[in-house]
């Protein structure tokens, strides 16, 4: 199981994270002290996956708890309410992966978390979702071992589901993340495609409407 | 044109002027006195040349009762030849016509015109490039009256006139370039302060605003680099204060952004998840909190600020307080925290004031300490009347403020221990409101904190002598009512 390092001062913010990447399947620890994260990390070497990590920090500030990381190749992601770009360039040139300014969408936190373990090759590389198994590498799609041909735009849109498992997804969020466009309320075209893939998959029960928001997929693990 | 060239350029035109007619008076001058002395000889000799001729006329044998004309041209060649100095004369007869010419007299006769008897005249003329004065009287001899004219040469004084223009023109110039060179050092002498004054400007428009001219003569051009020094260093103080108001205003927004995020984050996130997960009732009821309190902070800080804007504003209502009923006021609202241990001690006094604002800012310093102390930790209010003021002081126990940190703990949203304050609710902004509250006042706060002992924050208002104040504020008000009756 990926092991994340969630450091933010703010205990709301620590459990926000928690329950979200917990629920997309990851372990989390939480600390909301600089110097403390360096005892935890220090403790634990090579057991942290990943590590969220603020700038204001009491105890030793997210600068320093970089500096400390960086030698041990452990992925950081920074989330600040810091926005300016002096900040932004300030954190990438120490050395983190990604940089996320507060306040943030879940669904943004969880796809920057993803995006940076496939960089470090560290995600699963088969996404389970039933008795749906999703090759994120070879692009391939199986259901109960038979293959299943998906578009490119299905395959992303499928890939955004099993990656928030349960989650209501909003349409606006869908369209923007699988058509990287701006979402202008057109929704004719994000339908048809779920309701491609609902016949592909069989999923007919599985990718529900839900009112006034947009889909959900329900799997009981 | 340069200040500099221009002055050079007046000077040179004015000294060329002025050396060319004080020349050419002082050189005609001169010629005309030489030239007058040549007339006046002239006429000396034409007097002493006729009373030779009348002399030798009459020394000369007569015959036929009158004087021949070969007489004449014999006495007259006499007279020529007997000085030696090569005289030039002409005699003519009566009717005007010539007797006698030297060599080489050959004047017109127009002179003749004008002389008669008793009548001398002369005039000057110009023959074959040389000068002459020419003269002319009458002779009476025996019984005839002959015509005398005589030629005195003056070149010499004419051409020492051309000579004295050349020199003068030459010493002019001489004059002129010598000036130049002289006035033109005198001249950038002159404009040195406007030149530093202009390169202080240029420095200063380039933004080097700590640049100053130097003062190089105590003239008037003296005084003005002083005032523009001055004026820079007033403007420089301006530039200073006005680029830390602005760092001081980017510092507070930059922490207002970031205090306004962190709860928004919460608010959002937690929201997000409670409109797209289904959650189980424990995680429901967590987010919902999380919502609310955070909620509430964005409260308390709004609230904070809107104090501080609005005490900014300076719209307090002052009036005689006796800090009795400040210091009951406190009592009544600490009274119910039963969780550490209050004493008061204070004066009586009167103070000028704005009661309420007094009030916010004891309730937040002893809400201050009250957070920095333990359990049943000793706070200690009191008041002190001393030398005409009176002194508010919190002490606590506590924890302390670290030195590095005391100048700082009067910033906006600045926290010593962040977490701490923040699960007691904090926003960072007593502090910063108690200073703005007390700048209102003319007063300021004084911090003294060790840390592991504790920290006392005190400040001081002015004491007023309540009857005395109070007789000269209704003096005040009788008149400006007055004036406004009138």
């Amino acid at each position: 199981m990926i092991k994340i390092l969630i450091v933010d001062d703010e205990k709301p913010i620590c459990d926000l994270i928690d329950l979200n990447l917990s629920a997309a399947g990851y372990e989390c620890t939480s600390v909301q002290d600089g110097m403390k994260a360096i005892e935890l990390i220090d403790k634990e070497k090579d057991e942290f996956d990943l590590i969220l990590l603020d700038i204001m920090l009491p105890g030793a500030d997210g600068y320093d708890v970089m500096d400390y990381i960086r030698p041990l190749g452990i992925p950081v992601i920074f989330i600040t309410a810091k926005h300016e770009v002096k900040d932004r360039v300030k954190g990438l040139k120490l050395g983190a992966d990604d940089y996320l300014v507060k306040p943030f969408e879940i669904v943004e936190l969880i796809a920057r978390v993803e995006a940076v373990l496939r960089r470090y090759n560290k995600t699963e590389k088969l996404l389970r979702a039933g008795d749906v198994v999703i090759d994120v590498e070879a692009r391939r799609v199986t259901k109960a071992g038979k293959p299943i041909v998906l578009t490119n735009k299905e395959f992303r849109l499928l890939r955004l589901f099993v990656e928030n498992k349960n989650v209501a997804l909003f349409r606006e969020k869908l369209y923007e993340k699988v058509w990287e466009e701006e979402y202008f309320g057109d929704s004719r075209t994000l339908d048809l495609h779920v309701q491609r893939l609902r016949r592909k998959l069989g999923w007919e029960q599985n990718l529900v409407a839900v009112y006034k928001v947009g889909y959900r997929l329900e799997v009981t693990e | 044109m340069k200040f500099s060239f221009k002055l050079l350029l007046w000077t040179m035109i004015v000294m060329a002027i002025s050396l060319g007619f004080s020349g050419f008076y002082f050189v005609n001058y001169v010629f005309e006195t030489s030239l007058e002395r040549e007339i006046g000889q002239a006429a000396d000799e034409n007097s002493i040349l006729r009373f030779a001729f009348e002399t030798a006329a009459l020394n000369v044998p007569v015959k036929y009762g009158m004087l021949q004309d070969d007489t004449v041209e014999q006495v007259a060649s006499n007279l020529e030849g007997a000085q030696d100095v090569g005289r030039l004369l002409r005699i003519s007869d009566e009717e005007k016509n010539i007797l006698y010419a030297s060599d080489g007299f050959e004047a017109d006769e127009a002179l003749l015109a004008q002389t008669g008897e008793s009548i001398k005249a002369y005039r000057v003329i110009n023959m074959d490039g040389k000068y002459y004065i020419n003269t002319g009287s009458t002779v009476n001899a025996l019984d005839r009256m002959l015509y005398l004219e005589t030629l005195k040469d003056v070149s010499e004084v004419f051409s020492e006139r051309t000579t004295g223009f050349k020199v003068y023109r030459r010493m002019t110039i001489l004059m002129l370039v010598v000036g130049v060179v002289i006035m033109h050092i005198i001249s950038s002498w002159l404009t040195k302060p406007i030149k530093l004054l202009t390169k202080a400007t240029r420095r200063m428009e380039a933004g080097d605003y700590s640049y100053r001219a130097k003062k190089v003569s105590d003239d008037e051009l003296g005084q003005l680099t002083r005032d523009f020094n001055r004026m820079a260093a007033a403007l420089e103080d301006n530039i200073n204060m006005l680029e830390e108001e602005i760092q001081a205003r980017e510092d507070f927004v930059g922490a207002f952004a970031h205090e306004l995020k962190t709860p928004l984050t919460s608010i959002i996130g937690y929201a997000d998840m409670l409109r797209s997960r289904k959650l189980d009732e424990e995680k429901s009821i967590m987010s919902a909190n999380y919502i609310f309190t955070e909620g509430k902070r964005l409260e308390t800080m709004s609230l904070r600020l809107l104090d501080i804007i609005v005490t900014r504003r300076g719209e307090a209502k002052f009036q005689y307080t006796a800090v009795g009923s400040i210091f009951e006021y406190i009592r009544d609202t600490f009274s119910e925290k039963g969780n550490f241990r209050f004493e008061y001690n204070y004066d009586d006094g009167v103070v000028w004031a704005e009661a309420d604002l007094i009030k916010t800012v004891l309730v937040n310093l002893i809400d201050n300490a009250c957070k920095a102390s333990e359990q049943d930790g000793l706070i200690e209010v009191s008041g002190q009347a001393n030398d005409g003021y009176y002194y508010f002081t919190v002490r606590d126990h506590g924890e302390g403020i670290p030195y590095e940190e005391q100048a700082k703990i009067t910033q906006a949203f600045y926290m010593v221990d962040k977490s701490r304050s923040r699960s007691r609710n904090g926003a960072g902004l007593g502090l910063a409101l108690c200073a703005e509250i007390l700048s209102l006042h003319e007063s300021a706060l004084e911090i003294d904190s060790e840390p592991g002992v504790g920290t006392s924050m005190s400040f001081a208002l002015t004491l007023t002598d309540e009857r005395k104040e109070a007789q000269e504020y209704e003096e005040d008000k009788e008149v400006k009512e007055g004036e406004t009756d009138n």
